[in-house]
């Protein structure tokens, strides 16, 4: 074994993010890592990267020598290179610089860049790999999957000859479409072929089983299998990742649930497109919680943006009867729907507001008189929102930047709340905050329902769902996969089997 | 609420009253050095009156500032407001009102161009005002034929622009009370909320359900015809039109909007802007008077230097930098060149603080 880890343990504040880990990547190997979000896959990851140290007691070995586990500078002399999701790469660049970052370019005596032997030497790189773009391009008029091939290319740039490396490709395929994924896969049994030892991390099992030599499952911080290719099946995978067996919610329960709603839907969305769905129907009536679930690249991230107007989108969607216009959120809000957008700090906050002045922004007409805003009431009502969502601040015009993210969180809900929507559009909402707060937002959130607000819930963690939602719907590929009905069935586990068993076969050809 | 307000007062902090200190330093400095000629009437007076222009044409660039907008043409706007009403009376046959209500509506369908570039084309806001400046510009050098024009003004205009209420110059009223409705726009009404939650953060704002194109092309139109009613001011009190007029105004402008949004409320405000304007603006007085007659650069290398101490100071404090007033300023300061006084696009044969200066001079010297 060419690395070898034994006894790494990792713990974040008490919590043990790895436990025992022993694990191992050779040469001429490709071995897949896979696990749920909270694995550890990723602590594990950033372990071997250097951006975080293990806890004492680990021993770590690269063909025999000791190797400082938890060392940047050490993990790269000893040949670790790594490709992030987000590839890293400067897209107005063209290919030959984006080679180069963080290289010296070769240059003439004169001290100008001897551009003719950069050029040599980055074509003897990408050709190597079997890239075949001209070096000179923009690597932002690349294909997704060169891009990631460009990357690949930079991470092994500097070795030399027959030099071997061991590489880390972090889900390198979540964000490809997916007549792109076969060409990197190509490119992954090219480097096992050149002797270079590869590490794939990636939520789709299918592409897993068909290039990996092992498979390595990571479940609650530990190993619990290390196995040979075509000793386990998809459906024998899916169980040791989510830890026991799958069953399918019985159709008794189904019934029961889809009676509770019947009756016209709040919100209908029919055909959606755009983004990274492809098609999609969808139907949330009021009382209800509808759940959606999906890995990365399934159409899960578009879906709320595309409701609530933050997308430009295709196909229809229709509150209690009205169609909504496209794209435009003040109009998505004026037809009932409230949005509680994803990524806070990028699409929620207002960092040079106070809490009030961000808790009242969508709706500052309610306190306006003669055109100006009565801040006496305003200040009334903030102060009653902080009540009643049990936002810890000093008093209402504390900077929103002060806040705690959970807190910051709670006001955005406030913010749609006050909207009194007919639709709440949900993304991600506990994404990063404290326990507290995720538990008070999840009462609020089925409070709202029992009001009789149709709420619409995309979420990546799957216990929220279970513990909300009326059904899940499963996205994959743009699409709905499968639904999930509320039961004693519906689970965490049964939503993450459901949205990996549905990850769409990575080659469509 | 009273509660709230109570907890709300702060001691004047350095770091949100630095402008305030700085001009009780100035005045204690040159009154102590130079008591005789600084500490009197007909200096405060001389200050604000010749002040107030720029002071006007600083609230012009503060407006779209709180939408993260640049407005570098608002220079431009106010001398060619200046050209236009020495121009106009003398071909065609109105009310002087007329073409004063005229030529103000123009200068806010200048803003709306502006707008429009920015909005609908895209165009980075430093790059659409810049080149929009130099068009005004070149329509300005169109009009005077690169010369002197003047009109003979009644003397009521003449008045309007000269004559004083109890000592207090018209002119700063007239600062006070466009100072006091931009103040109310900003502070008081949802429009003003809305600009600054664009300036903060325009994907938010835009989710939030607030037209962020409207509002930025708003801020736009507001600042054309704020910088043109600078013009107006101007062209009351002095009358003639030079070609030189334009950029010089422009940095001592964009200075007190900067170091006034280090100041108060810790964004870009209507009194931050004006409190950081005349304290500038007595220190250069007094360093004109320590200097005496002839110090022309003293100006442009105080009002430098100033805005960078200023800004630099309230960004490693944290003060800027948290909003989009903070971003701007950051940009500003780390990645444009602004124009210098003098050295702009109207050809600048001599700085035209000069003249101001020249002013002052005078005043030191009569006082002596």
């Amino acid at each position: 074994m060419t690395l070898s880890l034994r006894t790494v343990s990792k713990t974040f504040a008490g919590q043990m993010a790895l436990r025992e880990v022993e694990f191992g990547l050779a040469y001429g190997e490709v071995r897949a890592l896979v696990g749920q979000n909270g694995s550890g896959k990723s602590t594990l990851i950033k372990l071997l990267a250097g951006y975080h140290q293990p806890d004492p007691g680990c021993v770590a070995e690269i063909e025999g020598r000791p190797f400082d586990l938890g060392n940047a500078a050490a993990a790269r002399a000893a040949g670790l290179r790594f490709v992030h999701q987000d590839l890293a790469l400067i897209l107005p660049l063209s290919v030959l610089d984006n080679m180069m970052l963080g290289r010296e370019y070769p240059r003439t005596r004169t001290g100008r860049i001897a551009w003719r032997v950069a050029r040599d030497e980055v074509r003897r790189q990408l050709d190597a790999l079997r890239i075949d773009v001209d070096p000179r391009l923009p690597v932002g008029a690349l294909s997704m999957a060169e891009r990631t091939l460009v990357a690949i290319g930079r991470a092994l740039a500097d070795a030399s000859g027959h030099e071997r490396r061991l590489v880390v490709l972090d889900e390198p395929t979540a964000a490809l479409p997916k007549d792109e994924v076969g060409r990197l896969l190509e490119a992954i049994d090219d480097l096992r072929r050149q002797g270079h030892g590869v590490l794939l991390v990636s939520h789709h099992l299918d592409e897993v089983l068909d290039v990996a030599d092992t498979i390595t499952v990571l479940r609650d911080g530990r190993i619990v299998a290390s196995v040979p290719r075509g000793e386990v099946d998809h459906d024998r995978l899916t169980e040791l990742i989510v830890g026991r067996p799958v069953v399918q919610p019985s159709l008794a329960e189904r019934a029961a649930a889809v009676a509770r709603h019947l009756g016209e839907p709040a919100l209908r969305v029919q055909g959606l497109r755009g983004g990274r769905v492809a098609d999609l129907d969808l139907e949330v009536h009021p009382g209800e919680i509808v759940g959606v679930a999906g890995i990365t690249g399934s159409g899960r991230e578009s879906l709320a943006p595309l409701v609530t107007g933050g997308l430009d989108r295709g196909g229809q969607v229709v509150v209690e009867g009205r169609t909504v216009p496209a794209g435009r959120p003040k109009a998505a809000m004026a037809a009932g729907i409230a949005a509680i957008p994803g990524e806070r700090a990028r699409f929620g906050v207002f960092p040079n507001l106070d809490v009030r002045r961000n808790l009242t922004i969508s709706r500052l007409g309610r306190h306006r008189k003669w055109s100006r805003i009565q801040v006496r009431r305003e200040r009334a009502e903030v102060l009653d929102w902080i009540q009643r969502l049990g936002i810890v601040t000093p008093h209402g015009d504390t900077p929103i930047t002060s806040l705690s993210g959970g807190n910051q969180q709670k006001v955005l809900v406030g913010r749609a709340l006050r909207m009194e929507p007919r639709v709440l559009v949900l993304d991600d909402p506990t994404q990063g905050i404290d326990v507290g707060a995720r538990a008070q937002i999840h009462d609020v959130i089925e409070a709202c329902a029992a009001d009789g607000m149709a709420v619409l819930l995309v979420s990546t963690d799957s216990s929220e769902l279970a513990r909300l939602a009326d059904r899940v719907v499963i996205l994959a590929g743009g699409r709905r996969a499968t639904t999930l009905l509320r039961g004693p069935e519906l689970t965490d586990t049964s939503i993450d089997a459901a949205q990996l068993q549905s990850a769409a076969p990575a080659f469509a050809s | 609420m009273a509660s709230n307000r109570l907890r709300n007062l702060r001691l004047p902090g350095l770091r949100n009253f630095s402008a305030i200190y700085l001009w009780v330093l100035f005045m204690v400095l040159f009154g102590y050095l130079q008591g005789h000629l600084f500490l009197t009437v007909s200096t405060t007076q001389l200050v604000f009156s010749q002040g107030a222009v720029t002071a006007v044409l600083a609230l012009a660039f503060l407006a779209p500032l709180t939408t993260d907008t640049f407005d570098l043409s608002i220079g431009e706007i106010m001398s060619l407001t200046i050209v236009l009403l020495n121009y106009l009376p003398q071909k065609l046959d109105l009310p002087f009102g007329v073409i004063v209500v005229g030529v103000v509506l123009f200068s806010g369908a200048i803003g709306a161009v502006s707008g429009f570039i920015v909005v609908k084309l895209r165009v980075n806001s430093l790059i659409a005002t810049l080149g929009i400046s130099e068009v005004l510009s070149a329509l300005q050098l169109y009009l005077s034929q690169n010369h002197q024009v003047s009109y003979s003004f009644s003397s009521t205009f003449v008045k309007v622009g000269n004559g004083d209420l109890f000592g207090v110059p018209y002119l700063d009223i007239y600062l006070l009370v466009i100072g006091v409705a931009l103040w109310f726009v900003l502070e008081q009404t949802p429009v003003g909320r809305r600009m600054f939650a664009v300036g903060g953060n325009p994907d938010a704002a835009k989710l939030a359900g607030i037209s962020t194109d409207r509002v930025v092309w708003g801020s736009l139109i507001a600042s054309g015809v704020i910088a043109s009613l600078a013009g107006v001011m101007y062209t009351a009190q002095v009358g003639a039109y030079t070609s030189d007029i334009g950029q010089g105004y422009l940095f001592p402008a964009l200075a007190a909007v900067f170091f006034g949004a280090s100041q108060l409320s810790q964004r870009p405000n209507v009194w931050g802007t004006l409190i950081a304007f005349f304290a500038l603006a007595f220190g250069i007085q007094g360093l004109t008077l320590q200097f005496g007659a002839g110090t022309f650069w003293v100006s442009p290398l105080f009002q430098g230097s100033a805005l960078i101490v200023a800004v630099a100071v309230a960004s490693t404090r944290g003060a800027v930098g948290r909003g989009g007033d903070g971003r701007a300023v950051r940009r500003m300061m780390r990645r444009r060149r602004t124009t210098p006084p003098g050295g702009g696009a109207s050809g600048g044969d001599a700085p035209p603080t000069a003249e101001s200066d020249a002013d002052r001079a005078k005043v030191a010297a009569r006082a002596t």
